[in-house]
């Protein structure tokens, strides 16, 4: 029976059902099915099927919002029972933000669900954020990872500004950074200083499992 | 200003053979277009209104709400780098969604752009509380003005008002991810959101805009309806009819040529392993129900990776008369921002070899980024008008390509007719 509902949730991930999704997590975690398991061989399988169908030209980004929502929907009763099950997180945290100027957060939105299927914790400080507070984020967070998205060719030099003051505060052999969003790319990513680019959602969490020796 | 019908017609028969006089620079489009080509192969004006805007180093908060200083600059920048065509674009997608209150952050060095955590519709309802957009609203005026003053100053086949397209129109007041939600999951909302968009919001834009003498086209840009954001087959049932019916509705009752989707199904897949014939054939095939000209279109995507040998096999594949397809050969921006001249030009050359031999094809760049490197411009301008002067050489590895000289901007500045209003512009500060 067990089977059968952790592939029935993987599927409904996989399919974009969030309101299946949500109600399958709370059937199976009513049934007493162990939260990690739900989490691993249900959620985690089906957005990873709907990953591997994207980068098979089998799915395309409205499918991958609709699965990422699904993502969240499922998450969303099974987070408070991962805290108690798991102790908190896995000890890879990513601050994550949209440079200042810019309010684009697609991007973002996706890798942040992928992110988190991949066992890290994730701090978003949102869209529109401001070098000082990448700062700050690095600072109080100390992540292993902070990502800074653009979508215009103006805030995307703000990228550089935030890493140069990184540097200038001494925080920057500490934490790798991983820039992404439509107008960046690997040479921009090299020009700057970045550790790596993330050219789609999927591609940065290949980078970011990289990055943290996965 | 020159005689488009003589540019035209002379453009025509110098494209068939008859080759009379030295060809304008439109005249050179209209003989790519009409016939098999020109003397060389042109090379359009691109979305540059960011590039511009920083090359002629003018203040944002100024230049994205002045149309003639916007305007003006994109002209003489465009000139500056010796483009056959202008191509004049603001922020063009925000315009609407703006003016019926949409939230906004502002910038001193960056275009406005729409906050997507607070978006004009949350909920199906919210459509009702929109009323029709009013023409004097937000930056609506400044819209009307920058499209009479690009068809008064441009003019030429290019020179038209701009506006959002529905479908990123949708996306700019919901946000992509809702935007594609309703698509698929709930028909009738999604259909109530394009009758918005179409109705509501542009056509009391387009009436406005044709309303200015000179103004007898627009065209809707739809880059968030390009591949992958939507399919080529979501595009046929959503966009497509979407834009013919605004086409129809402009003709019938505006008396302007409207061209709504441009940009739609457009192969922006970033990943070349992931580079598929038959998908971009799709979407080739769907790009051309949108486009007013018949052309095999590239446009936004990471063009520098593509096997162009494809988009020459569409071209000719679908042509008509034993000519191919007119194809629009776009250098991808963050290719020309990133590259060497030595890179960009090696490029070109591997694309006239390709596409350039048997004519009917035009070359442009999609979007030009807001740092790209001059020289890299003048170089991609240069090399074209170089290697792709007909008859095409036998062997282009044989031509050396340089980077051309060129005056900086604000030397080459002095004395041109925009002068004044861009030296201005740098001194204004706000109130």
């Amino acid at each position: 029976m067990s089977e059968e509902q952790y592939q029935a949730i993987s599927q409904a991930v996989t399919e974009g059902e969030d309101e299946d999704a949500g109600r399958l997590v709370s059937e199976a975690l009513a049934v007493g099915l162990p939260p990690l398991d739900i989490l691993q061989q249900g959620v985690i399988a089906g957005i990873t099927q709907a990953g591997e169908l994207w980068k098979v030209n089998e799915f395309f980004l409205p499918d991958v919002i609709l699965a990422a929502d699904a993502f969240k929907a499922a998450m969303a009763p099974l987070k408070p029972h991962l805290e108690d099950a798991d102790g908190g997180q896995h000890g890879r945290k990513y601050v994550i933000g949209v440079v200042e100027g810019d309010m684009h957060d697609l991007g973002k939105s996706l890798v942040i669900a992928l992110l988190q299927s991949a066992g890290f914790e994730v701090i978003d400080l949102g869209i529109d954020v401001c070098k000082t507070d990448f700062v700050e984020a690095v600072k109080e967070y100390q992540p292993t990872i902070v990502g800074l998205g653009a979508y215009m060719t103006t805030t995307m030099l703000e990228m550089k500004e935030i890493i140069a003051e990184l540097e200038s505060q001494g925080l920057r052999q500490g934490v790798k950074v991983m820039v992404g969003g439509v107008p960046t790319s690997q040479e921009f990513a090299d020009e700057i200083g970045a550790d790596a680019w993330g050219k789609d959602a999927l591609d940065a969490i290949h980078k970011a499992l990289e990055l943290v020796g996965v | 200003m020159a005689n488009q019908m003589l540019e035209l017609v002379q453009g025509l028969l110098y494209g068939n053979g008859l080759r009379i006089g030295k060809l304008s620079p439109t005249g050179r489009v209209f003989a790519m277009m009409l016939g098999k080509h020109g003397d060389t192969i042109p090379f359009m004006g691109p979305q540059i209104h960011d590039h511009a805007m920083t090359v002629a180093r003018v203040p944002a908060r100024k230049y994205y709400w002045d149309a003639k200083l916007l305007v003006d600059v994109q002209i003489a920048v465009e000139r500056w780098y010796g483009f056959d065509t202008y191509t004049i674009i603001p922020d063009a997608y925000n315009f609407e969604v703006e003016a019926l209150g949409a939230k906004f952050i502002y910038s001193d060095d960056a275009m406005p752009t729409v906050d997507t955590n607070d978006p004009l519709i949350k909920q199906p309802g919210d459509l009702d509380k929109l009323g029709p957009l009013d023409p004097s609203r937000g930056r609506i005026p400044m819209g009307v003005e920058a499209a009479r003053l690009t068809c008064e100053k441009a003019s030429g086949p290019f020179a038209m008002g701009f506006f959002c397209s529905p479908f990123s129109l949708i996306c700019q007041a919901m946000g992509y991810p809702k935007a594609v939600r309703a698509l698929k999951r709930d028909r009738v909302f999604a259909q109530e959101l394009f009758d918005w968009a179409e109705n509501q919001a542009i056509f009391p834009y387009l009436k406005a805009q044709s309303e200015q003498p000179g103004v007898k086209q627009s065209s809707g840009a739809d880059a968030w309806a390009a591949f992958p954001n939507l399919t080529p087959e979501m595009v046929d049932e959503w966009v497509v009819p979407s834009a013919k019916r605004l086409a129809a509705r402009g003709k019938k009752e505006l008396g302007i040529t409207v061209m709504a989707g441009l940009a739609a199904a457009d192969y922006c897949e970033e990943d070349p392993a992931k580079f598929d014939k038959e998908i971009m054939f799709k979407c080739w095939e769907t790009a051309r129900k949108t486009f007013i000209m018949d052309v095999a279109l590239s446009a936004m995507g990471r063009t520098q990776d593509w096997p162009m040998e494809w988009l020459q096999e569409f071209a000719v594949l679908n042509g008509k008369g034993g000519r191919k397809l007119p194809v629009y050969a776009s250098l991808n921006g963050r290719f020309i921002r990133d590259s060497s001249p030595q890179q960009i030009v090696a490029k070109i050359r591997e694309w006239i070899d390709i596409l350039g031999r048997d004519g009917r094809v035009l070359f442009f760049i999609a979007n030009v980024p807001a740092d790209a490197p001059p020289v890299n411009i003048h170089t991609a301008i240069h090399a074209v008008r170089t290697l792709g002067r007909y008859p095409i050489a036998e062997d282009l590895s044989s031509i050396e390509i340089e980077p051309p000289p060129f005056q900086p901007f604000d030397e080459w500045l002095k004395g041109q007719p925009e002068a004044d209003a861009i030296l201005k512009a740098r001194e204004w500060k706000p109130a």
